[in-house]
């Protein structure tokens, strides 16, 4: 017998991420152990079980290193511990061991851009203009290099320049001023880059999913993004990954639609990237009622090294952006999502799925529906599997980031403190508050949205076709219908959705599938062998099928 | 159901796909292919650009074209339509191309698209001319806005054109509408319109389709349906008037025209009968600022026609015209051509004498509205090589005051119309 592989460190399976149904979370507001009001290690490791029943695969931890908290955690003040307030370093290995042991990857934040303007590199930095640290920053007596270039919070910041009065010096942050960005045209930058993801990879973490990626290098009279130095750069590491630690996973966070793509390069750089684009597109096509921009994106989407897979989500920790879309969608999904305005911040909406949905069970499945069929591996944020709500006056995007309701009890079952000592207070409206949405109630319901979505995601993971087969679009004439095909060798899928509020007739043209038998994935029904006609389907309001297609 | 006739189960199935819509354009065609291309351009362009978020849909109504307008219609490629627009349409935007069955003429194609419009219930349709290459997205907004926005049952189009184009239409039809309905309407001969779900409904129960009104006169029609009935009516600058040329001989289509205006006054009469002058039309979107050119004219080869044409129809003059018309203009006939002058009130009574005799029914119908012609020329031609050289505003005063006259010898006309036997 071969001895067995170390606890932290799951079976090699190369390609996991390809497979995975991902779970985002925050650790600060998922389950407080210690009663101090703030979630921690412990906490989650305690709610484990939980997400094996769930079923999914992966989790991806928001930020969980020391920091000031200016920008919930991306703030980084130190690269290699943990925020004492989550826990230790030893509850961190207690956690990955449990987690792994349950077959659960986990992937963590990595922040190459910019660290927290509390780090101590950047302090050293700033303490004088001769420090060895003072060219791990970018820094500029004047603030007019780089002109033209965007400003990403512009609702806040009014330059990416930001005066330092210690140094007597402008330094370079393209995110809030406290986050000065790092120089990686210096070598020992990069380095100390991978020296920290060998910390964390040698712990156990499966991957990362590395933030702001398309900013890592300034070049005057350029957009600064995406430069072909910042790709040296995502190269450098990419092949120091694979060198030692060769099952492990990066995901990119790049959003702008005609340069993502690049981030895969050869299947040298990202495995993983965000499909940004048809987020904002199932949202629109749902309104619409209408198919058209959920297929053109897909259309639209390039080819990705056989490698690589895109991770594909609904919501996320951050707010609905909308900063890829044109002016026209723009103002659609601001009229349609964000009558409020308070919704609305920088270039989207800071809402969570359930009130953006409002509330609508069946428009909420049909969404997470078409997630878990789209080209892609899904990701699921924390509370949206229970229709959670939000508060959009809570400031930044700390409406989206409260508490997991985990039951009607005190404080949502989150944390024993007193409520006004939470990191962030419950959802308490009537509507989404933890007394009417939380887990421990929609455990004992068959039919909740909980239990729904532990069948979606076990017939998901049934098959194989979903997360690595092609996609061909069915067009047919009704434009609410949208169908498609997934094919992965002799396996077939076929995918109908009703985008529409009302019951909609669709005839598929499936004359290349004559002989087939449809088996609907969730009740096992049998449904008519396709013919040479046109294969006629009725879809209730917002219904869907997914069917397996059989010869016998 | 009206409709069972006019839906094919082709159609019907295409509609079924389409769902509720909140913008219909139907395009009526006939051998189009000249141009049609253009036309949907436009038509994507302006679903693309001003309507990007509505449900939308082109329903091109064929009267049996053999020179593949359809296909046309159907494969207009995307380079025709949405990659060559700055805007984009958020939602599919359906294009149907579908023949229409019965007898052949416009009249179908519009109960066509007037059914498929309803069907669909359609917030706002707008009705274009396949004729012309000279239509823009902003005109087919033009035509579409005041439904789809300001809850306008119909729009009229204005067109940008010299006040010596068009004499039908400025020396008959334009000021006879006027003066009858009360409505100040530049164009009533129009060939596009917008109108809402309320007016469609209206004129699809209307007995008109499957007459003579239909086949031939359906613009007309459908612009004094929209003024005689409680509709909210309004006039949209859409372009310079389209340059086209109709493939129907002159006396014909004079006949066409004007046996429809006076059909239509006949039909309306306890509608127009009880207005006194005349109210102006809300312009939604002002005229385009383009300049247009004098049309070339002849007025004396016009009025030699109407010199010598006379002679010959005096006898079929003489049960239409009251003595003193027919006296009148048996003298203005004697003059040499480059000295006839019939003014304005002469001109009037000759058309409501025409008129009269047409709901009298003094003989054939279509005897008495051809006979109209000659004197039609007459009087075109007087004003011709009156205004020929004149500026553009002294032509717009002298057609006014001519709108003016045909308001103040209405009273004449009613006061006949009621003695008149039915």
């Amino acid at each position: 017998m071969s001895s067995p592989l170390p606890l932290s460190v799951p079976a090699p399976q190369p390609l996991w991420y390809k497979d995975a149904v991902i779970y985002q979370l925050h650790v600060k507001t998922f389950a407080d152990s210690n009663g101090d009001g703030i979630g921690d290690f412990k906490g989650l490791s305690s709610k484990l079980d939980y997400l094996t029943d769930l079923g999914v695969s992966c989790l991806w931890l928001l930020p969980m290193y020391p920091s000031p908290f200016r920008d919930d955690g991306y703030d980084i003040a130190d690269y290699y511990s943990i925020h004492p307030s989550y826990g230790t370093l030893d509850d961190f290995r207690e956690f990955l061991d449990a987690a792994h042991a349950r077959r659960l990857r986990v992937v963590t934040e990595l922040m190459l851009n910019h660290t927290s303007d509390q780090h101590a590199w950047f302090k050293e930095a700033r303490s004088s203009r001769d420090n060895p640290r003072r060219d791990w920053y970018v820094w500029s007596d004047t603030d007019d290099r780089y002109s033209g270039v965007r400003i990403i919070f512009v609702d806040i910041e009014r330059s990416n320049w930001a005066w330092d009065p210690e140094s007597k010096a402008y330094y370079w942050h393209r995110f809030f001023s406290h986050q000065p960005d790092l120089n990686y045209d210096n070598p020992a930058v990069r380095d100390e880059m991978w020296n920290v993801m060998k910390f964390w990879l040698g712990l156990g973490v499966d991957g990362f999913r590395v933030d702001a990626v398309p900013y890592l290098i300034e070049r005057e009279n350029t957009t600064c993004e995406g430069l072909p130095e910042t790709h040296d750069v995502i190269k450098f590491l990419r092949t120091q990954l694979d060198a030692h630690f060769p099952d492990r996973m990066l995901l990119a966070e790049a959003n702008q639609p005609e340069l993502v793509r690049s981030y895969f390069g050869d299947g040298d750089e990202f495995h993983m990237a965000f499909h940004f684009p048809l987020m904002t597109r199932m949202f629109m096509a749902v309104r619409l009622e209408d198919r058209k921009p959920l297929v053109e994106v897909i259309e639209r989407t390039p080819e990705i090294p056989e490698t690589c897979q895109w991770g594909i989500f609904l919501r996320n920790h951050d707010e609905l952006t909308l900063e890829m879309v044109t002016d026209v969608e723009r103002a659609y999904m601001i009229d349609e999502y964000a009558h409020d305005p308070v919704a609305r911040i920088y270039l989207g909406i800071r809402r969570r799925l359930a009130p953006l949905l409002d509330g609508d069970r069946r428009r909420i499945e049909l969404m997470n529906g078409m997630l878990m069929s789209m080209p892609g591996s899904p990701i699921i944020y924390y509370g949206d599997e229970i229709g959670m709500g939000d508060n959009i006056y809570l400031g930044d995007r700390n409406g989206v980031r409260t508490p997991m309701q985990w039951s009607g009890g005190w404080n949502a079952g989150f944390s024993t403190t007193d409520p006004e000592r939470l990191a962030q207070p419950v959802i308490s409206n009537p509507l989404f508050g933890y007394q009417a949405v939380n887990v421990e109630s929609q455990k004992r319901s068959e039919h909740s949205l909980l239990n729904w979505m532990r069948r979606l995601i076990a017939v998901r993971k049934s098959s194989p076709v979903f997360s690595r087969g092609s996609t061909t679009f069915l067009k047919p004439a009704n434009h609410r219908v949208l169908a498609y095909l997934r094919t992965l060798d002799k396996e077939q899928v076929l995918c109908v959705y009703n985008l529409s509020s009302s019951a909609q007739a669709v005839e598929l043209d499936l004359q290349s599938l004559a002989g087939a038998l449809p088996i609907e994935m969730f009740g096992r029904s049998l449904f008519p062998r396709i013919g040479e006609l046109s294969y006629m389907l009725t879809l209730g309001p917002y219904a869907f099928f997914w069917f397996k297609l059989r010869r016998f | 159901m009206a409709q069972d006739s006019v839906l094919s189960d082709e159609l019907l199935h295409h509609l079924m796909a389409v769902g509720h819509v909140d913008v219909l354009v139907g395009v009526p065609t006939l051998n189009n292919a000249g141009t049609i291309r253009l036309v949907v351009k436009a038509v994507h362009q302006a679903f693309a650009r001003y309507f990007p978020r509505d449900r939308t849909v082109l329903i091109n109504s064929d009267g049996g074209s053999n020179d593949g307008t359809p296909n046309l219609v159907r494969n207009a490629s995307a380079d025709d339509t949405e990659t060559l627009t700055v805007s984009h349409s958020l939602r599919t935007v359906h294009r149907i191309s579908t023949p229409y069955h019965g007898v052949p003429g416009k009249g179908n194609a519009l109960r066509q698209i007037m059914t498929a419009a309803e069907l669909t219930q359609a917030r706002a349709v707008a009705v274009l001319n396949a004729d012309v290459s000279s239509i823009t997205p902003e005109g087919i907004a033009s035509l579409v806005r005041p439904v789809r926005d300001q809850q306008y049952d119909y729009v009229a189009p204005v067109y940008r054109r010299h006040p010596l184009e068009g004499p039908l239409v400025t020396q008959l039809i334009r000021p006879l509408m006027r003066a009858a309905y009360g409505w100040q309407i530049r164009e009533p001969l129009a060939p596009e319109f917008g109108c809402s779900n309320r007016f469609v409904t209206h004129c699809l129960e209307q007995d008109v389709w499957d007459s003579e009104l239909g086949r031939v006169g359906i613009d007309l029609w459908v612009t004094g349906e929209a003024l005689a009935g409680s509709f909210r009516c309004c006039q949209t600058g859409v372009s310079p008037h389209p340059a086209t040329s109709s493939r129907t001989p002159f006396g014909e289509l004079f006949g066409q025209i004007v046996s429809t205006a006076f059909a239509c006054l006949e039909r309306h009469a306890t509608y127009w009968i009880g207005r006194n002058g005349s109210e102006s039309l809300p312009l939604t979107t002002p005229l385009p600022s383009s300049s247009v050119e004098a049309p070339a004219t002849d007025g004396s080869r016009l009025t030699e026609a109407f010199a010598r044409d006379l002679q010959n129809l005096q006898s079929v003059l003489e049960p239409i015209l009251s003595q003193d018309t027919l006296t009148s203009l048996t003298r203005l006939a004697e003059k040499q051509g480059s000295h006839i002058r019939y003014h304005d009130d002469l001109w009037v009574a000759t058309v409501y004498e025409f008129l009269l005799a047409y709901q009298r029914g003094v003989m054939r119908r279509e005897h008495i509205v051809q006979a109209l012609a000659p004197l039609y020329l007459g009087r075109t031609g007087s004003f011709l090589r009156q205004y020929s050289s004149a500026p553009e505003a002294e032509v717009d005063e002298a057609l006014e005051s001519l709108s003016r006259e045909f308001e103040r010898l209405k009273p004449d006309l009613i006061q006949h119309w009621h003695r008149s036997p039915r």
